[in-house]
């Protein structure tokens, strides 16, 4: 055995000091390089999981206020459509208001101006048959020479006359 | 007399017609590809080169030899070799941890890709107790690798002096060494004492891949065998050792469990030698393959090896760190709880 060993070059002391510098080796690399190194391989996976889940958020989110925006995209729609709506009916009905009320205006001046013409036209014929009565009155004083007693009643004699005549040549 | 003459006549002109129409066709293979051309140029005058620029015998010690002329004898070039690689690596280990960022980059890049290779491996094998037993097999897988390769360096093996006070001691120490001879390894006979002061100076490299000494192998085979009975011990405490005796059973039985138990002790120290026979083998081997097909031809021819080499250098780090690991799951694993299984 320990022949063979000689001739393969192992010795005792080598061997062991090749153990201690194997384990040495083991020590030092174990702090200054495994540690940290596992150390930082862990801290980044720790980071691109927490990464990957608040991407994942982002984008529900994301996707939440998407639909909150379609949502409320629609609303906006649906109430311009029905503002509208409204304003069309709205417009159509004082449209419709103004008409009537214009005409309505339109009626109580044609009214009026009848009514107004009406009252001329009649203290017109009043007047002229008042005229009338005096004018008859006085010609047939001029023609009688004389003035007439009774004055009074005369007066209304001919004006029951004149409006007699009158009316009866309305109904003709 | 004159038809001999006009013979000789007419074959020289035949021959200088061949000539011509041969380097009319070399042209002609120039100027179609000139840079396929230039390289075959450069392998025939290389492997022409090889026959003319010899390479000397390479140098084959079985041991790793003390480079001190009349120094300690410990201190050999295997040693060197195995401080230059622990400097190396404490170097990286500074170097790629010293300013360590979350976005990875150069050496801090490399090395956590190996490491986070590694974990994985021992995870792959070991599962939970990956953490324990990832530092060993790490630190196995860097140091074989970085001492393989370092066998590979041009002038590792081939830088040295001769000793020539040392010749004596060597002969005494070398009692047969492995030599070249004309091309062929043979067993050579103890260097006479008076010979080798005279002529035959020892040749001794200054640098040796710590993998190619068995004292290397052997203290990794050693200490990574230790270790898992310690891990057996750890995980089964006691009862660990009842797989190399067990006196269960009775009659035929009992005496089956002894031999199996014996026969576990035999494995358990044969995989101390496959350890470290199998890297100094490999590394070995591959030194002496590479030398002696520089000395051979001189060019070209040992590139192929040297790529082979590399990639023995890894798959050799490799094995040697898994089985380690293997061994230390294997060792944790209850031998009763297995055998109910069976």
């Amino acid at each position: 055995m320990g022949a063979i060993a000689n001739q393969l070059g192992i010795t005792g002391g080598l061997l062991i000091s090749q153990i201690v510098n194997f384990i040495l080796l083991l020590a030092i690399l174990r702090v200054t390089l495994y540690g940290p190194v596992l150390k930082m391989l862990a801290t980044r996976r720790e980071r691109i999981a927490q990464s990957m889940k608040d991407t994942e958020r982002v984008s529900a989110a994301a996707r939440e206020a998407e639909q909150e925006k379609a949502k409320l995209l629609e609303a906006a729609r649906r109430e311009a459509q029905e503002i509208r709506a409204q304003a069309t009916r709205d417009t159509e009905k004082i449209a419709q208001d103004i008409r009537a009320r214009a005409e309505q205006e339109a009626t109580d001046i044609r009214m009026k101006a009848q009514a107004d013409a009406k009252t001329q036209v009649e203290t017109a014929l009043s007047d002229a048959n008042k005229q009338i009565a005096d004018l008859a009155i006085s010609a047939t004083e001029k023609l009688l020479g004389r003035e007439l007693g009774n004055k009074d009643e005369q007066q209304r004699l001919v004006e029951e006359f004149l409006t007699q005549h009158a009316n009866g040549g309305s109904a003709r | 007399m004159e038809s001999n003459q006009n013979f000789l006549q007419s074959l020289g002109a035949s021959l200088g017609r061949l000539a011509q129409r041969l380097w009319a066709g070399i042209d002609a293979y120039i100027k179609a590809d000139t840079r396929r051309a230039a390289i075959i140029g450069g392998i025939i005058v290389l492997l022409v080169l090889s026959f003319i620029i010899r390479a000397p015998q390479p140098h084959v010690s079985l041991k790793a030899e003390p480079i001190l002329a009349g120094g300690p004898s410990w201190f050999t070039n295997s040693l060197l070799t195995t401080f230059v690689v622990d400097i190396i690596l404490l170097l990286v280990a500074f170097l790629a941890t010293r300013n360590m960022k979350l976005v990875p980059s150069g050496l801090q890049n490399v090395m956590e890709a190996i490491i986070e290779y590694l974990y994985g491996l021992a995870e792959s094998v070991a599962g939970r107790a990956a953490a324990t037993y990832f530092p060993w097999a790490a630190t196995i897988f860097l140091f074989v690798l970085v001492s393989n390769y370092t066998g590979l360096i041009p002038g590792v093996g081939s830088i040295g002096y001769y000793h020539n006070e040392a010749a004596v001691e060597h002969a005494v120490n070398a009692d047969s060494q492995l030599a070249m001879a004309g091309g062929k390894l043979i067993l050579a006979k103890p260097i006479a004492a008076e010979e080798a002061t005279a002529e035959h100076a020892e040749f001794v490299p200054f640098f040796r891949a710590p993998s190619a000494d068995l004292n290397v192998t052997f203290a990794l085979a050693i200490a990574t065998m230790v270790m898992v009975q310690v891990h057996g011990v750890r995980a089964l405490g006691g009862k660990y050792f009842k797989k190399f005796w067990n006196t269960s059973g009775h009659g035929f039985m009992k005496g089956i469990n002894i031999f199996v138990g014996i026969l576990e002790l035999v494995s358990e120290l044969s995989r101390i030698l496959s350890f470290a026979f199998r890297l100094f083998g490999n590394i070995f081997a591959g030194e002496v393959v590479l030398a002696t097909m520089a000395f051979l031809i001189t060019f070209l021819v040992p590139i192929p090896f040297y790529l082979l080499e590399v990639l023995v250098g890894a798959v050799q780090a490799l094995v040697f760190a898994m089985l380690s690991l293997v061994f230390f799951s294997m060792a944790t694993i209850s031998h009763e709880h297995s055998e109910e299984h069976h």
